[in-house]
């Protein structure tokens, strides 16, 4: 290599992804910075098809490689993956990029994974920001992995490219509007009942809070699955309705990990197979209601979930670092166990614990004459009423642990004082502090690794 | 049925998989942890961050040193700590993606100014734990290279997710900041090009002059080197001379551009005084017309300013002898200010825990949909419709397509000096008191938010309140205000300046926050007063008419209601609140008698009778007032209530009540109770009164009795000596009295003169001083003459005089056992405690079937029965407990058949009751 030619620029690779409907999604890159030749793309994603909007191979590069500008500077720890967000109106677009580090040809590289949409795009994809962001995050992990042992790490980032471009795809023709008109719900009904069965609307309700407002409705009836899909999203904030998707009518959609809730048709056998790996991603338990048979089922709580989800996806990227050849991907529909790690199949659990805070709700709601406002007053009363619970809880813990300083101990003090003594009732305000303080119920209900049933025995002795 | 997750895997591992590691397995740094540090302590996810609190930095890429940090906001070097400015500058100035060509473009023979669009990153240093929003933007220098100086506008915080939630927000923040500094930067910019116009013109002048001479004086066909270095100046000064001229053009075009950024802000302007000018030369004729144009009528004045052009020298500075200018200079005064002033907004109403930020935007958005019932216990929401359209959807990051984007109400940019007598490109006169006073204004508004600071960060602060919160004082905190106020206090001062560049174009899709709030207010007007006049036109004469037009216009009243309604309140169905009333009076008085005779509870529900209620009289409050006294405020009780009660038996008149005009005092605690002096009760002062509210509740057993008077609407007295502890315990007590009013109306915090029937109207609350005089004994036969109707709190004898309060609802809020440490939390408490008790009041009121005959046979009676069983078997409460509801009930149907004018509070039901008070002690 004396010769004193330059070195010969990469080719970047590009490929076309066929994606049913609309994608908002302009291109999505891979870039890592070349010690020689500075940044550069190896491989362009786009969807086949016509967009909103023309972005050539060149100015997908020049985004791309503007992408891991100043990393050279990057000093993070091995195996970080930082987020960068770019809305850049001079070229309409916006791009989010992953930078990670990565071994390539043996040498270690700055790497950069990036989704690049047009700018105008950009209110439909914030709510669905943390979602793609997650996704990503975990397939750069496995595709870490996989540049370590050599192997190209192309083959699988597309496990998880393609059905982000679906996922918005589908998000783009099928989201839940923010304003949800109370007609088009179970609460406009002259009377409980009317709809779905007053246990049953009842239960979903409650299970469906219990689970931080994460839900998969399934069903054989489109019409009947969206109804409770908008019925359940009455009880989410605008952003997370934003994240939540109807049905479709003619073929379902599959499962995406991270939506709040989603309507899914049963094929014409009557039964929809659910993806294990992917349900237990979701960033939160996951109730699932069927309208078929009236079935509520709910995944264990928070702590109990992420500890699962941690514990499976430390086994997924072990497996994955097991494996001897390229080819040799292991499929996202297999079950990854070892010798010490099981993962229980049966995650979908009866609702257990009762509530009285829905249940008054959904009794008295249906007092109020529909048509008008009232349902939807009384309706922001609730909501009211559970996110100040909320915070008051979250209130109390702090005072009570000195902001996480000491363990919380007083949980049957909690109850007794913030009037939560029933279960279900606790496990509500619960799931809405989760999710304004990440980790609350580990932190609450001590070590990981007990079940719901043991915790409380545990702390009921306190 | 599906299993219970696996126990044993989960046990297994901690016992073997851990203790013996498989050599084979993953490093760490492919895997993920399997206990998270948020797991251990979901408080410490931003703790290892080297910097106290968010800030602002502005860098610059500076040709001559490279990124360095400028400025941070707050200017505390304790906020940024050890962590490194410098170096942080380097990561976010090295992402800028503006590539802003100047130079020579191919074809033109002159310099050529790029307008480029901002752009924004979000980017994150997850060993430093920082995060950052960076807004690039680039001003105009005529000394820098290409005539462009980089910048950027960071907001840091230790917390991503902040950031990103609030991404929509903190974008349009920055992009009126950076507007505002775009647009003085241009000002100044143009005022450089005409001085080095003026300047060149005058070398061109001088050199012309020179040349001329020389070549009179030489020979004719003869040029010396002198003389042709003369010529070559002068052509090298022609040169330039168009090439500034050019440079004026083009920025005087700036508006002519194409906007290529859809989410793009525009400064507003809200004078139209700059586009009167007159007798203005523009320096172009190309057309540019509209906004171009009337900057260059800006231009044309400039030029004739008073400036004295200058010879410029051949040498030129070589660059880095040079000293650039500083990003004040760099930016006209009064838009540099404005700009500092809206990054300092920016940087108070985001500070504080996200969480709290969340749940306050939440929580207001969610009362903006109960507008109905808001007056019972909640703060007053005002208008602060900016929160919903400007704070609350970019949070919840949603719905920002880009109409909703032109939706949002940015804080007004009404920048600049007046400069209609003064010379425009004059600085603005400091010996000048006009703009002296205006800028004054502006900056001792800014300390004063400074000082005065309310914002969402308040109550994060608070967790760390323990000691002062122990120590229990309570002192009056009137300095509060809100959001909304100081921007419309900010906006008014702002709005005394006028334009200043003409570059500050109206928007018509932004509405500014005056007209937002102004419109919003004469909309509740409009409402109120329709509403109003309904009722008034509705009075009915007889309470059987009642009941017939009722019966008669039932559907009538809902359609034509629904739709007077329309948009200005919730649309609700009237005649369930109608009928109820109807039915009440109907139920009631016979019913009033009988329980007269029968010496049992009576609630009244005769509100409707009266004529008008004394408050509704006074004159609007401004909403915002903060810190007006009481002698301005007729709310606070010193007024003549000029309208007949209800109840027969304490029928009084407007003399009766004169003696109770010099009631209040003037003592020298004022200062330790917010209420009854006009001002509006702020949520810190609320949350503060929650710490007195624990105590009070902690120390006396008898805690609950009070509290159910008090939301039952019996009039509470609390006597004692100690104003201070007196005006205390009323602030704490007050939360809990339903419809106070915004400013507090119907709570009298000191009065230290004998009260009158009529006081325990407009009163539910009240401080009573205890003297040894005779003033005293008067007051004390006033207290024993009128126990029947009220309940005493003895502050100094820590007894509790009031009927017995056998229920459980409000068990839950004064357990004196509480383990609820702090006061703010407790208010928390309270807050959701006293939210469900307007939710069931809500219901009861608006549940049609309880307040209607199902059938025309039907009789009142069996309506109140029908009423009194929902009460017990549907809502579970027993007959205290149901007195709750019904005073809440009675005052929402109040409120809503006849909202009080303005600001005032509704009037209260007057009830008294015969059971036989009972004396509690400690």
């Amino acid at each position: 290599m004396s010769s004193g030619c330059p070195p010969q620029s990469p080719a970047v690779a590009k490929c076309e992804v066929a994606v049913e409907g609309e994608c908002p999604l302009l291109a999505a890159t891979f870039a890592y910075w070349d010690n020689i030749l500075g940044p550069r793309v190896r491989h362009i994603w786009a969807p086949k098809g016509d967009q909103l909007m023309f972005l050539s191979d060149g100015e997908v590069t020049f985004l791309a490689n503007h992408t891991l500008n100043g990393e050279i500077l990057r000093s993070a720890e091995c195996g970080a993956v930082d987020v960068k967000f770019f809305v850049l109106a001079e070229k309409g677009v916006i791009i989010v990029s992953l930078i990670f580090d990565g071994e390539l040809k043996g040498d270690k590289n700055t790497c950069a994974l990036s989704i690049i949409l047009p700018q105008t795009e950009l209110a439909f994809y914030l709510p669905l920001h943390t979602i793609c962001v997650e996704r990503l995050k975990h397939v750069i992990r496995k595709g870490r992995i996989w540049m370590q042992k050599g192997y190209n790490i192309i083959s699988v980032l597309s496990l998880e490219i393609v059905p982000i471009m679906e996922l918005l795809a589908s998000m783009k023709s099928h989201s839940v509007s923010e304003d949800i008109d109370i007609r088009d719900t179970v609460l406009h009904d002259d009377d409980i009942g009317d709809s779905c069965h007053e246990d049953f609307l009842h239960k979903a309700v409650s299970s469906h809070l219990q689970t931080c407002g994460c839900s998969i409705v399934v069903g054989s009836n489109p019409e009947k699955v969206n109804k409770i899909v908008r019925t359940l999203c009455l009880f989410l904030t605008p952003a997370e309705r934003k994240c939540s998707r109807l049905c479709r009518a003619d073929s379902s959609f599959t499962y995406d990990t991270g939506l709040f809730v989603q309507g899914l048709l049963k094929d014409s056998t009557g039964s929809f197979v659910l993806p294990f790996r992917q349900v237990l991603y979701s960033p939160y338990p996951t109730t699932h209601i069927d309208v078929d048979i009236n079935t509520v089922k709910q995944m264990p709580p928070c702590h109990e979930h992420m500890y699962n989800q941690r514990r499976y996806m430390r086994s997924e990227l072990n497996t994955l670092w097991k494996t001897d050849s390229e080819e040799d991907i292991p499929p996202d529909t297999v079950i990854h166990t070892d010798e010490t790690f099981t993962p229980d199949l049966n995650i979908f659990q009866d609702v257990m614990h009762n509530d009285t805070l829905v249940k008054s709700f959904i009794d008295e709601v249906f007092m109020l004459k529909p048509g008008l406002s009232l349902r939807s007053t009384y309706l922001a009363q609730f909501l009211l009423l559970l996110h100040r619970k909320a915070l008051t809880l979250l209130k109390y813990i702090e005072d009570e642990t000195q902001k996480g300083k000491k363990p919380f101990r007083s949980l049957r003090s909690l109850k007794t004082d913030l009037d939560l003594t029933v279960e279900g009732d606790l496990n509500i305000v619960m799931a809405f502090a989760e999710k304004l303080r990440a980790g609350l119920h580990s932190f609450v209900f001590g070590k990981p690794f007990y079940t719901s049933m043991q915790e409380r025995d545990v702390l009921m002795t306190l | 049925m599906i299993g219970s997750p696996d126990v044993v895997a989960f046990t297994k591992e901690d016992e073997f998989g851990q203790n013996n590691p498989d050599p084979w397995s993953i490093p760490e740094e492919f895997s993920i942890p399997l206990h998270p540090l948020a797991d251990s302590n979901p408080w410490a996810k931003t703790s290892y961050a080297k910097f106290t609190k968010d800030f602002i930095l502005i860098s610059e890429f500076s040709e001559q040193v490279g990124p360095q940090p400028l400025l941070t906001i707050p200017d505390d070097p304790k906020v940024c700590g050890t962590f490194d400015l410098n170096y942080f500058s380097l990561r976010i100035m090295s992402v800028d993606y503006q590539a802003s060509f100047v130079g020579h473009p191919p074809g033109s023979g002159y310099p050529r100014l790029s307008f480029v669009e901002d752009s924004r990153v979000v980017l994150g240093d997850s060993k430093e734990g920082a995060f950052a929003y960076i807004h690039h933007l680039t001003l105009y220098d005529l000394e820098a290279r290409g005539f462009v100086r980089p910048f950027c506008m960071a907001y840091v915080s230790a917390d991503e997710r902040k950031i990103m939630l609030q991404f929509q927000e903190l974008s349009l923040r920055f992009s009126q900041a950076s507007e505002c500094l775009k647009a003085g930067n241009r000002r100044a910019f143009a005022k450089e090009l005409q001085r080095k116009l003026q300047d060149l013109e005058y070398t061109h002048s001088v050199l012309q002059r020179e040349e001329g001479l020389q070549r009179e004086a030489g020979p004719q066909c003869m040029y010396s080197a002198h003389a042709v270095e003369k010529a070559n100046e002068l052509a090298n000064v022609e040169k330039s001379i168009y090439e500034h001229r050019d440079l004026l053009r083009q920025i005087s075009c700036y508006h002519c551009r194409p906007r290529r950024d859809p989410h793009a802000v525009t400064c507003q302007n809200y004078t139209d005084k700059g586009r009167k000018r007159e007798d203005v030369q523009s320096p172009t004729d190309d057309g540019g017309g509209g906004k171009g144009a009337e900057e260059d009528e800006d231009e044309g004045i400039k030029r004739r300013s008073s400036y004295t052009p200058q010879l410029i020298k051949a040498r030129s500075a070589k660059c880095f002898d040079k000293r650039l200018k500083t990003l004040q200079e760099l930016c006209d005064e009064p838009f540099y200010e404005a700009t500092m002033e809206l990054l300092k907004e920016t940087e108070r109403s985001f500070r504080g825990d996200l969480c709290y930020l969340h749940t306050r935007r939440m929580d207001k958005a969610l009362r903006r949909r109960q507008r109905i019932t808001n007056f019972l216990f909640e703060e007053d929401l005002g208008d602060e419709d900016e929160d919903e359209g400007g704070m609350l959807r970019p949070f919840c990051a949603v719905n920002h397509d880009l109409d909703n984007y032109t939706i949002l109400n940015p804080p007004p940019i009404v920048l600049g000096p007046e400069p209609v007598e003064l010379d425009p490109l004059e600085p603005p006169d400091p010996l000048d008191p006009a703009s002296e006073t205006s800028h004054t204004q502006e900056s001792e508004l800014v300390l004063e938010e400074g000082n005065l600071d309310s914002s969402p960060s308040d109550q994060t602060l608070e967790t760390q309140e323990s000691s002062e919160e122990t120590k229990g004082s309570f002192s009056s905190d009137k300095s509060g205000t809100g959001l909304a106020e100081k921007q419309q206090s900010l906006a008014s001062v702002r709005s005394e300046l006028p334009d200043p560049d003409s570059d500050l174009t109206p928007d018509a899709d932004h509405n500014t926050d005056l007209e937002r709030e102004s419109s919003s207010e004469d909309m509740d007007i409009t409402a109120g007063e329709d509403e109003g006049d309904n009722g008034g036109d509705q009075t009915p004469v007889s309470l059987l008419e009642v009941v017939s037009e009722l019966e008669a216009s039932m559907e009538d009243d809902c359609e034509r209601r629904s739709g007077i309604e329309s948009d200005l309140l919730v649309p609700i169905d009237t005649a369930c609140c109608m009928a109820q009333e109807g039915f009440l009076y109907e139920a009631s008085a016979p019913e009033a008698a009988s329980h007269l005779d029968q010496s049992s509870h009576h609630q009244s529900s005769q509100t409707l009778v009266v004529n008008q209620e004394p408050q509704s009289l006074l004159p609007l409050q401004n909403d915002y007032a903060v810190g007006s006294l009481c002698s301005e405020s007729p709310a606070a009780g010193l007024e003549l209530p000029v309208g007949l009660l209800g109840d027969a038996v304490s029928r009084t008149t407007a003399e009766d009540g004169s003696d109770c005009t010099m009631s209040a005092s003037t003592g020298s605690d004022r200062a330790a109770s917010p209420l009854g002096y006009g001002g509006v009760v702020t949520l810190r002062q609320r949350k503060r009164a929650g710490h007195v509210a624990l105590r009070f509740v902690r120390q006396y057993p008898f805690a609950i009795q009070a509290l159910w008077c008090l939301l039952s609407g019996r009039t509470l007295v609390v006597l004692g000596a100690d104003e201070g502890r007196v005006r205390r315990l009323v602030a704490a007590l007050a939360l809990f009295v339903p419809g106070p009013g915004k400013c507090g109306e119907r709570v009298q915090a000191w009065l230290s003169c004998p009260f009158t029937l009529t006081d325990l109207k407009r009163w539910k609350l009240i401080g009573l001083q205890r003297v040894a005089s005779p003033v005293g004994s008067s007051m004390l036969y006033s207290l024993s003459r009128y126990s029947r109707y009220i309940s005493i709190l003895d502050a100094d004898q820590k007894t509790l005089r009031c009927p017995p309060y056998r229920g459980q609802l409000l068990a839950n809020i004064a357990d004196h056992r509480t383990y609820i440490r702090r006061g703010s939390t407790y208010f928390l408490h309270v807050q959701s405690t006293l939210c469900r008790l307007a939710a069931k009041a809500f219901l009861f009121t608006f549940t049609h079937h309880l307040h209607l005959p199902v059938s025309s046979t039907e009789g009142p009676e069996v309506v109140e029965g029908r009423r009194r069983c929902f009460l017990q078997e549907q809502l579970g409460l027993g007959e205290e407990d149901s007195q709750i509801l019904l005073y809440l009930s009675q005052l929402v149907t109040q409120q809503y058949l006849q909202p009080p004018a303005g600001n005032s509070a509704v009037a209260p039901c007057f009830s008294f009751n015969y059971t036989t008070s009972v004396l509690y002690k400690i």
